[in-house]
């Protein structure tokens, strides 16, 4: 599986935009601000939405109206965080694919995903008989609150993959370099 | 009482010149200023944050991650105050519902993000003294806290209803654009030198 991802990054790597991306600086820099900006956009609203469902924040507005209200900006947000992160990670292909960080950045995402997919199903399935309490359900409580931990998370790993402390070439115990998918023998980025 | 003299607008008009000074303090007697404060950034260097931040990486990346948390806080907060001043959502919703609640996040997310900064900043104060892009961050984020607290705020304790939509608009996108160029500026930090 490694040697697959591998192969595939390898071949992204190949293309030319993907090379005068990452040695543009104005370019890569700016993509990766804008990634990091739509935080501001995405990250911020989803964490408001959490925390009205937690009962900190709006709890005089109801929670369904604050969850679909703000579903919009969240979205546009997500919507440019994931082409950014694409061409982000199609400008350095070898190194992200095996940055251990980016793959827990990556499991963490599909996990904040099902979390996102389950609040939203309870929050359909109990109807609107709490939607003006200050405070949603236990269930939705702990979604909310399990959203907000897997969140913090998932921008400590991705700040984390600028470091280089699990890189291949620095030589890793055999778990690391199966985990962040080195392969042996591979060319050095 | 200054208020019985300037009149319902005290607050903004100490704020503008507030601005005005600091711009004009930065465009000409800034040399100067800039090298007395060097000792600062020495101590900063030399002090406990500062310490960890050079010599412990995980600790310092941590710590940027939730810099970037309480960003998120505050974007969210512009967005959803500004994003209703604007009328661009939440709509069916009073203004004022929206904005009183958003204060206390904002003010908890600026604390999270400037305590952040400054142990940041201990962590990497030997370059970013030299840098044009981190006095530049400051003066916009002493720009936005003035507006703010300065301007926006005193401004929208005010009925809405008694205020020129035109203004609440403009407050709005002041708004976002001054704390969106302040996340901007601090990103850039991350490029320079």
């Amino acid at each position: 599986m490694n040697q697959v991802i591998y192969n595939f990054a390898v071949w992204l790597d190949g293309f030319e935009w993907s090379t005068a991306m990452h040695e543009s600086y104005y370019m890569y820099n700016w993509v990766e601000s804008t990634h990091v900006l739509t935080l501001m956009v995405s990250l911020g609203v989803l964490f408001l939405i959490d925390l009205r469902m937690l009962g900190i924040a709006f709890p005089n507005v109801p929670s369904t109206q604050i969850a679909r209200r703000l579903n919009l900006p969240m979205w546009i947000g997500f919507g440019v965080a994931i082409t950014t992160g694409l061409l982000l990670f199609y400008a350095i292909p070898v190194r992200n694919s095996q940055s251990l960080w980016f793959r827990v950045k990556l499991v963490l995402l599909v996990c904040a995903g099902i979390n996102a997919y389950l609040l939203h199903k309870r929050m359909n399935e109990s109807g609107s008989s709490w939607e003006n309490d200050a405070v949603a359900p236990k269930q939705i409580r702990t979604s909310a609150a399990v959203s907000l931990g897997l969140w913090t998370t998932i921008v400590i790993c991705g700040r984390f993959i600028a470091y280089d402390w699990f890189d291949c070439e620095l030589g890793q115990s055999a778990f690391i370099s199966f985990v962040a998918g080195c392969v042996d023998g591979q060319t050095q980025f | 009482m200054p208020t019985s003299i300037l009149g319902p607008y005290t607050r903004t008009i100490i704020a503008a010149a507030l601005v005005v000074v600091t711009i004009v303090f930065c465009l000409t007697i800034r040399i100067p200023v800039h090298t007395s404060i060097e000792p600062l950034f020495d101590w900063m260097t030399a002090s406990w944050f500062g310490y960890i931040g050079t010599t412990w990486g995980a600790a310092f990346a941590v710590v940027e991650a939730f810099h970037l948390v309480g960003l998120a806080f505050i974007g969210g907060t512009v967005v959803a105050s500004d994003g209703r001043l604007l009328g661009l959502i939440l709509t069916d919703q009073p203004p004022r519902a929206i904005i009183d609640k958003t204060y206390r996040i904002f003010n908890w997310a600026l604390i999270l993000t400037l305590s952040t900064g400054i142990f940041m900043a201990c962590g990497v104060a030997g370059k970013i003294y030299f840098l044009k892009v981190f006095w530049y961050k400051m003066l916009t984020l002493c720009a936005g806290m003035l507006f703010e607290y300065g301007i926006r705020r005193p401004l929208l304790e005010k009925e809405l209803e008694d205020i020129n939509p035109w203004v609440l608009k403009l407050t709005a996108v002041a708004s976002v654009m001054v704390w969106f160029t302040v996340a901007a500026l601090g990103r850039w930090i991350g490029y320079s030198g």
